[in-house]
C-alpha cells in the first residue's frame, strides 16, 4: 500500500475512515481509453470499481465503502473539449471544476450557472452524480437541467451515450433495453457513481447576465412565518436571484444577526410584489456583501467550548413542512438535543429547487445544519442519529439531504438503480445499493 | 504540487485527511515513511492557507509536521545533515567559509563601484540601512547583476548604508523550515547583534525568506525589517520612466506576497518607473521550502508548468526574489529583480 491509495480516501463527509487495505488499486487516467483500460483491469481481477471526483460530497459514497476495490479519479480528466458559443453548450471531460469552465468561459461573455460552494474543487462529473446546485437553483436549475448529455464507461467495457431522450450504445441490444425501460439523463443525476465512469459532458452554457438587483433583509419571528414568505415566493415564482435564509445560529458566532432572517437580492422592477411578500429592509451593495460574507462565514466557525460537525449536511423543506418549517425544526433540535448534540446553526438556499428520487422537480427551501458534538460521542451512535433524523424527515415530509442526494434513504432511486443495474452490470460502486451499507458507513465515521 | 503531480497527496486536503487517519499511517512502516517525505515535497508557498475557507492556520501545522516527522525518523533525513552542520560551522548554506560572504561580489563589483569595500561591516562602523543579503545573494554568481544594481541604487540615492558581510549569519530560514528553531534562533541572535552594534534604524534585504525571518522573528524591536522594494518604494516618491523596449511579466514571490502581505510596494515601484507588464498568475515557482533541496525533480516540474502554461518565454519575468530568481533562470527564462530595472531608470547601471 502506499500514501496514493490512501489519500484517495479524502473527502468531505463523516465518512472517512476507510479500511485502506481493500483498495486494490488508484488510477488517475487522463483519457477515455485510459479510463477503459482501468476499468478492464478492475473487471478482470473481479474488483468492483468507484468513481471520484473532488470529493466536496458530504454523503461518503465516493469512499467506495468496503469493497475489494479499484478506484478511479476524474481529477486528471479536465479539459474544455470543444464549445459552441452558438448554441449554447461546451464539452468537457469529468474532472473539471465549475470554476475553470467560468474561467474558460469568461473571455467569451459566457457563462456555466450551475454554482455549488464547493465549485473550486467539486468536478461536474461528480456535481452530476449527486445531482449538485448551488444557491441560486431556484433560477438555474441542478446541474442535471444543464446537462444535455454524457458519455459513460460501463463495468464491461462497453460505451453510452445519455441524454434525456435515452441512451446510444455502440451495442444495439444494450441500447434497445435501455431505451425500453427508459433510461435517460435523470438516472444519471443522483447515481453516486453507481453505474459507470462518465468520460465526457455536454453542458449548457449562456450569456452572462447582467441586471441591475436590489438587496433585501428580512427579519422573521418565527420560522413558520419564514417558511410562508418563502413558499408565497415560490408560488408567485418570484424571480429571486439570491435567497439564504438563516433560521438559527448559536450564540458564539450569531454576532448581530437575529434570526430566523432571510437575504434576498432580485430585480428592482420586482421591488413592491416582494413587499407584498415580507417586510425586509433594502441593502445596499455592501451591506448585502456583508450579509452574503456573515452567513458564508457561519459554517466555518467553532463554538467556544466544543466542535461543530456537519452530522446531516441538508434537509429539504417544501409543501407542507415548509409553510410549519418551525414546528419541523422543533422536531429535528428535540431529536439533536435527545441524542446528545446541540443545535449550532442552520441557514440555507431558499427558495430552491431539487428533484426526488422519482425525478419530481421541488421547490422549498434547503437548510443546511450544524451541531456541537460531544467529545465522547462514538462514530456508531453519530450514524444512528443520522439514521434517526431520516426517519423523521420522512415522516413529516423533509426530503433528507437534498442537496447531496443520501441515496442510501431514498427507495425510488435505488430501485431504480437496481432496474439499470440489472442490465448493464453491478460493478460500480455496489456498497451503496447493499443490505450492509448502514453497517459499513456506520464503520467509516 | 498537486497540479504539477496530479496526485491527491500533494493537494492540502489530500495531506490534512492524511493527518486525519494518522493512525492507519503510523501502523504502517513503508507508508509513515512516505507520509514523512510528502512533508517535505512542498514549497509552503502559502497558497493553502490562503484558499482554505475555513481559515486553518496550515502552514503552522505543515511546520510543526515537518518538526516532529525529523524527530520521530531522523535517518530519513540525513541528506539535510550537511546543510545542518554547515550553518552550524560556518553559518551560511554552502558550507563555504565564513568570512567569503563578501569576497565573491567585492571581488566582482569593487571596481565599478568605487568604496564598495568601505560598506562592509566591521565592530565599530555604523550605518542607518544595514543590507541583509542572505546565502543566495551572497555566494550565487547568478545574484551578481541584482547586486550591481542594488548597491548602485544605494549609492546614487547616498544611502548611508553597511553590508554585514562576513558578520552576517544565515538568518536562519532554513533551520525554521524543517522546525528547527532552537538552531534558528542562536543565528538571529548574532544578527540582531550586528545590527544593533552598528546602530541602524533598518535592515533592508532582497530575499523575501530572509525578511521572513528579521521582520517576524528576530525580534529586532526598534530596527524595522524592510523587503528592497520597500524602502525603494518609500524612498522614491518619483522616479525616472523607464525606457522600456522589451515585454515584461511579473511574478510575485509567494513568500513576499502571501506570508509577508508585501503586495502593493513591488508593484508601486515597477509602476512608478512607467513599465508596463503582464501580472502572472499568484503561484509559486517551486523554488520554496526547501523544496530544491529535498525534491529537486518537483520543484522542476511545478516551475516547467508555470513556464508552459503562462507563455512567458518570449518576456523578461521581473520579480524580487533571489530563489524565484534562480528558479526562472534555469528554465532559460529572462529576468530581472525590481531593483535592476530601478538601477537603469536612475541612469546607474552598466551594460
Amino acid at each position: 500500500m502506499r500514501i496514493r491509495d490512501v489519500v484517495i480516501g479524502a473527502n468531505a463527509s463523516m465518512y472517512y475512515k476507510l479500511n485502506f487495505g481493500k483498495i486494490k488499486g488508484v488510477y488517475y487516467p487522463r483519457s477515455e481509453q485510459e479510463v477503459i483500460a482501468a476499468i478492464k483491469h478492475a473487471h478482470s481481477n473481479g474488483l468492483t470499481v468507484t468513481p471520484k471526483g473532488g470529493g466536496s460530497g458530504l454523503s461518503g459514497a465516493c469512499t467506495g465503502g468496503n469493497e475489494e476495490r479499484l478506484m478511479i479519479s476524474s481529477l486528471q480528466m479536465k479539459e474544455v473539449l470543444t464549445v459552441s458559443k452558438d448554441q449554447g453548450y461546451i464539452d468537457v471531460q469529468p474532472g473539471i471544476t465549475p470554476d475553470k469552465i467560468n474561467e474558460f468561459l469568461t473571455p467569451m461573455g459566457m457563462r456555466f450557472y450551475i454554482a455549488p460552494s464547493s465549485r473550486d474543487i467539486a468536478t461536474v462529473g461528480g456535481i452530476l452524480s449527486t445531482d449538485g446546485g448551488g444557491n441560486d437553483t431556484w433560477v438555474h436549475g441542478t446541474i442535471r437541467d444543464k446537462t444535455r448529455r454524457v458519455k459513460m464507461v460501463l463495468y464491461d467495457g462497453r460505451l453510452l451515450t445519455i441524454d434525456v431522450n435515452g441512451v446510444k450504445s455502440s451495442d444495439p441490444e444494450l441500447e434497445t433495453q435501455l431505451n425500453k425501460i427508459g433510461m435517460s439523463m435523470h438516472d444519471v443525476a443522483s447515481s453516486h457513481g453507481t453505474l459507470g465512469f462518465i468520460t465526457e459532458l455536454r453542458l449548457s452554457i449562456g450569456p452572462v447576465i447582467n441586471e441591475t438587483l436590489i438587496g433585501g433583509l428580512a427579519e422573521f419571528e418565527e420560522c413558520n412565518s419564514l417558511g410562508r414568505a418563502l413558499n408565497e415566493m415560490i408560488e408567485r415564482k418570484s424571480p429571486v436571484r439570491y435567497g439564504e435564509a438563516i433560521t438559527s445560529a448559536h450564540v458564539d458566532v450569531r454576532e448581530d444577526l437575529n434570526p430566523p432572517l432571510l437575504i434576498v437580492d432580485f430585480p428592482t422592477d420586482y421591488e413592491s410584489e416582494m413587499k407584498d411578500i415580507m417586510d425586509y429592509k433594502p441593502l445596499d451593495k455592501e451591506g448585502l456583501a456583508r450579509m452574503k460574507d456573515i452567513r458564508l462565514k457561519l459554517p466555518k466557525r467553532n463554538p467556544k467550548v466544543g466542535i461543530q460537525v456537519a452530522l446531516f449536511e441538508g434537509y429539504g423543506f417544501y409543501g407542507d413542512s415548509l409553510v410549519h418549517l418551525q414546528d419541523r425544526l422543533d422536531m429535528i433540535n428535540a431529536l439533536l438535543i435527545d441524542h446528545g448534540l446541540t443545535p449550532f446553526a442552520k441557514y440555507g438556499h431558499g427558495p430552491s429547487k431539487w428533484y426526488l428520487g422519482d425525478n419530481t422537480p421541488t421547490y422549498g427551501l434547503i437548510l443546511h445544519s450544524r451541531e456541537i458534538k460531544p467529545e465522547d460521542k462514538t462514530g456508531p451512535e453519530m450514524l444512528d442519529t443520522v439514521l434517526a433524523i431520516v426517519d423523521l424527515c420522512e415522516a413529516t415530509g423533509i426530503t433528507p439531504k437534498p442537496e447531496h442526494k443520501w441515496l442510501y434513504s431514498d427507495e425510488l432511486k435505488k430501485k431504480r438503480l437496481a432496474e439499470i443495474r440489472a442490465i448493464i452490470g453491478q460493478g460500480f460502486n455496489p456498497f451503496l445499493l447493499s443490505p450492509e451499507c448502514n453497517e459499513v458507513l456506520d464503520s467509516m465515521v | 504540487m498537486f497540479d504539477a503531480t496530479g496526485e491527491e497527496q500533494f493537494s492540502p486536503r489530500g495531506k490534512t485527511y492524511l493527518l486525519q487517519v494518522m493512525d492507519q499511517i503510523e501502523d504502517d512502516e513503508e507508508l509513515g515513511k512516505e507520509f514523512r517525505r510528502l512533508l517535505f515535497q512542498c514549497s509552503l508557498c502559502g497558497r493553502c492557507e490562503e484558499t482554505c475557507s475555513s481559515g486553518v492556520d496550515l502552514l503552522k501545522i505543515w511546520h510543526e509536521q515537518r518538526a516532529k516527522a525529523i524527530e520521530t525518523a531522523p535517518e530519513e533525513f540525513a541528506y539535510l545533515d550537511p546543510l545542518k552542520d554547515a550553518l552550524a560551522n560556518v553559518k551560511n548554506i554552502y558550507g563555504l567559509a565564513a568570512e567569503d560572504r563578501a569576497i565573491y561580489w567585492l571581488d566582482e563589483l569593487e571596481d565599478e563601484i568605487p568604496g564598495l569595500e568601505d560598506r562592509v561591516y566591521e565592530k565599530g562602523k555604523t550605518a542607518e540601512v544595514m543590507v541583509f543579503l542572505g546565502c543566495l545573494m551572497s555566494f550565487r554568481g547568478s545574484q551578481i547583476d541584482v547586486l550591481r544594481s542594488l548597491f548602485k541604487t544605494l549609492e546614487k540615492l547616498e544611502v548611508d548604508y553597511l553590508v554585514m558581510g562576513s558578520e552576517e549569519f544565515c538568518c536562519g530560514h532554513p533551520l525554521y523550515l524543517i522546525g528547527d528553531d532552537e538552531g534558528a534562533q542562536k543565528l538571529r541572535n548574532h544578527n540582531k547583534q550586528v545590527m544593533e552594534d552598528a546602530e541602524s534604524k533598518n535592515v533592508i534585504t532582497c530575499c523575501p525568506g530572509c525578511l521572513i525571518q528579521l521582520r517576524e522573528h528576530h525580534n529586532l524591536d526598534s530596527i524595522g525589517a524592510l523587503h528592497h522594494t520597500q524602502f525603494f518604494d518609500r524612498k522614491l516618491e518619483t522616479i525616472t520612466q523607464y525606457k522600456q523596449t522589451e515585454e515584461f511579466s511579473y511574478h510575485d514571490p509567494c513568500e513576499l506576497h502571501r506570508i509577508l502581505e508585501i503586495k502593493t510596494e513591488p508593484r508601486s515601484v515597477i509602476n512608478k518607473m512607467g513599465i508596463k507588464f503582464r501580472e502572472m498568475d499568484l503561484a509559486c515557482c517551486g523554488g520554496g521550502g526547501l523544496l530544491r533541496m529535498t525534491d529537486p525533480d518537483l520543484s522542476d516540474k511545478v516551475i516547467q508548468l508555470r513556464v508552459a502554461r503562462e507563455g512567458v518565454k518570449d518576456t523578461i519575468v521581473i520579480t524580487a526574489c533571489p530563489s524565484c530568481r534562480e528558479q526562472l533562470l534555469g528554465q532559460d527564462l529572462k529576468t530581472k529583480d525590481i531593483v535592476e530595472l530601478v538601477s537603469t531608470a536612475l541612469g546607474g547601471d552598466v551594460e
